[in-house]
């Protein structure tokens, strides 16, 4: 069965765990020894049935009434497995938050309905950073309709209030669908909810599972091989990106350009013609090969990528923006000769704001690195369009290559 | 229990056990000879054609089945690797169970100063129990072995984490994504031998191993690995409820884990 990874996102405390919860036990995925527990759990502090409890989480989680990092839970509907990643929607936690949604094929946003919640600025930064991360469709789920005797004005105006934000941060609106719910009660989470009739749309699950069923990974074709590095024996290790190899081509090893022979392809451990996407493969190559392979790029003679020692970045600033940074591409760490900023965005908002970038902001910068490297844009091969920023080797942000 | 696809899981595993031994300077494993830690030397092979190119680690309180012995034999010989024993003490643990428990990861801990292995490939996956959820494939742990679960490095992409201070090492997961379903569909597929407490006999089997004390047989007929597949596709049982250490306390679970019990 194929495992869609799905990440929820969404400001804490609006109903994220106590979602899939619910959806464990409508789906039949928790097993009742599971339920008991929860309930148990919940009587024992003293409350109401909290559906959240179901969920894999640290007691400690459970006491203080949050996710720490990230949950995984499935659900299986219509032959597909809906991966949940349940992210910490907690601003001091948005490193594990990245973490989570990196793995995400399709992003749900929740967004509570209670009077006193509604969109709040880590709901449009988690957004912003899903954008970032390359996650092109996206379900709004507004929750806790019950708390509003599921009207649809507040609805409609909490849609109201995201979907400027949503079209300029890039989102198409295509892919963008609202669904009113009430995960605590399970109403339009699996079923069509017979008190939101005035909604015309599908329920939740089954909205994610049409967008997942459309995310398809998109390539190019054109071959790409992250070297991971040389294996004892001599034979050289790496994933395919994109594209394949077939034994017998000539193929450039990037950022020298060197030009060898493939040899032989092994993938799991049987040798084969042709190499495709998705394959760990262990090639015989023949030539002059670069001392170090670790952080090379293998891609076919006549279509390279660019190779260069100077990126303008989009980055999601997680730590002290600073001077001293490196970027760690393609699993090496490249330290950076100039940082120069040339925006700061409030992620918030997504307006422009003066001055130096701070925790959570984005930035647009050009960099120069101390070496030259093989890039694309983010969109075309994402592994090679994408960085992982340190700042005196603390985590210091995201960054990817914006086409143009 | 959801069964899913096993290219993109092999794919996945032989890229982060490649990664484990091209990234860190003295790598092991643990085996406890039970069908995850055994898929994940076939996948090492895989990996490595043909080769499992660092050692293998056996904690041993000395008192597991015969059969457990006999197979870790049999298996180093046939596919030639090498093996490290460490005996653990069987003592009153306060918080766990005297043979596994706490005394294990002592052993584990000795071991690793003695060797200096900055790297130890474990094989667990995050449906076995609920505290793996939070599991990162790459992880570290300090010289106590505890788990900072909620400050772990930042893990995406394939970006992993590799820094390590001193006196910690990097716990790494190649299984993190598999359920136990898969693994045996993966067992059947690539004939992997597998420890023959798995099968049934006299109406028992064993759905999980631990040593002579603290594991529990289930009534199960499955006899061979296509039984197995079949039973787990209705099971409503959870896996590691044959084993005595998980029926004790919640919180005594976590801080196990805590202390990097494997
Ligand atoms: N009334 C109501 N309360 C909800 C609903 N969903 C979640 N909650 C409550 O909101 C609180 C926070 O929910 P939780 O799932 O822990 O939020 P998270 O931080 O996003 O994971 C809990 O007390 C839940 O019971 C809902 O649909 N209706």
């Amino acid at each position: 069965m194929q495992v869609r990874n799905i990440a929820l996102l969404g400001h804490k405390d609006h109903g994220k765990s106590t979602l899939i919860g619910r959806l464990l036990m409508q789906t039949g995925a928790a097993t009742r020894v599971r339920i008991r527990e929860a309930q148990e759990y919940s009587k024992r502090l003293g409350r109401g049935f909290e559906p959240a409890f179901i969920l894999d989480s640290f007691t400690e989680e459970r006491l203080n009434e949050m996710t720490y990092d990230t949950t995984r839970a499935e659900i299986k509907h219509r032959g597909m497995a809906l991966a949940f990643i349940d992210v910490p929607g907690h601003e001091e936690l948005i490193k594990n938050m990245i973490s989570g949604a990196s793995y995400g094929e399709v992003a749900v946003l929740l967004v509570s309905a209670k009077p006193d919640e509604g969109i709040r600025g880590q709901t449009k930064r988690h957004l912003f950073v899903a954008r970032m991360l390359g996650i092109d469709r996206l379900i709004v789920a507004v929750n806790k309709m019950d708390t509003v005797n599921y009207d649809e004005e507040r609805f409609r105006a909490i849609e109201r209030g995201l979907r400027r934000f949503i079209s300029a941060i890039g989102f198409d609106k295509r892919n963008v669908a609202f669904v009113p719910i009430s995960a605590y009660d399970g109403e339009n989470t699996v079923k069509r909810s017979a008190r939101m009739r005035w909604y015309g749309g599908k329920p939740l699950v089954e909205m994610i599972y049409e967008s997942a069923k459309k995310a398809t990974p998109k390539a190019t074709g054109m071959l790409r091989i992250a070297v991971q590095g040389t294996l004892p024996g001599g034979l050289v290790a790496g994933k395919i990106v994109s594209g394949s190899v077939r034994a017998g081509e000539m193929v450039a090893i990037l950022p020298k350009g060197a030009a060898v022979k493939v040899r032989s392809i092994t993938v799991n451990g049987a040798v084969v013609k042709v190499g495709n996407a998705g394959n760990n493969v262990a090639l015989a190559l023949a030539g002059t090969l670069p001392k170090e392979m670790r952080g090379t790029i293998i891609s076919g003679i006549s279509s390279r990528p660019i190779v260069t020692d100077r990126i303008r970045l989009r980055v999601f600033v997680t730590g002290a923006f600073g001077r001293a940074m490196s970027v760690k591409f393609n699993g090496i760490d490249i330290p950076c000769r100039k940082v120069r900023v040339l925006r700061v965005i409030d992620t918030t908002t997504g307006a422009l704001r003066p001055g130096p970038p701070r925790l959570l902001d984005a930035v647009e910068a050009d960099i120069t690195l101390s070496r030259k490297v093989p890039v694309e844009g983010y969109a075309i091969t994402p592994e090679l369009g994408r960085f992982v920023l340190y700042n005196k080797g603390m985590f210091a942000g995201i960054g990817i290559i914006e086409p143009g | 229990m959801i069964e899913q696809d096993l290219k993109p899981l092999e794919e996945k595993s032989i890229y982060v056990i490649r990664e484990a031994k091209l990234k860190f300077k003295n790598v092991a494993a643990l085996w406890s000879m039970g069908k995850d830690s055994t898929t994940m030397l076939a996948l090492t092979r895989k990996a490595f054609l043909g080769k499992i190119p660092f050692p293998v680690i056996h904690i041993d309180n000395g008192i597991d089945f015969p059969e457990t012995y006999a197979f870790r034999e049999w298996l180093s010989k046939k596919w030639n690797f090498k093996v490290i024993v460490g005996r653990s003490e069987i003592k009153p643990d306060p918080m766990g169970s005297a043979c596994c428990g706490r005394n294990k990861p002592e052993t584990l801990k000795k071991l690793l100063e003695e060797y200096g292995f900055d790297a130890l490939i474990v094989s667990i996956r995050r449906d076995e129990h609920g505290i793996r959820a939070k599991e990162r494939y790459m992880s570290p742990r300090d010289r106590d072995f505890r788990w900072d679960y909620k400050n772990q490095p930042a893990e995406l992409w394939d970006d992993y984490a590799s820094k390590l201070d001193a006196k910690e090492h990097m716990r790494v997961h190649p299984l993190l994504d598999w359920n136990e379903i898969d693994v045996w569909r993966y067992i059947k597929r690539e004939h992997i031998p597998v420890n023959p407490l798995y099968f049934s006999r006299n109406g028992f089997r064993y759905r999980s191993l631990g040593c002579t004390h603290c594991t529990v047989a289930l009534k199960s007929n499955a006899k061979n690995v296509d039984d197995i597949i079949r039973e787990l596709r209705t099971t409503r049982q959870e896996e590691r409820s044959g084993r005595s250490m998980d029926k004790e306390h919640e919180a005594a679970m976590e801080r196990l884990r805590a202390l990097g019990y494997m």
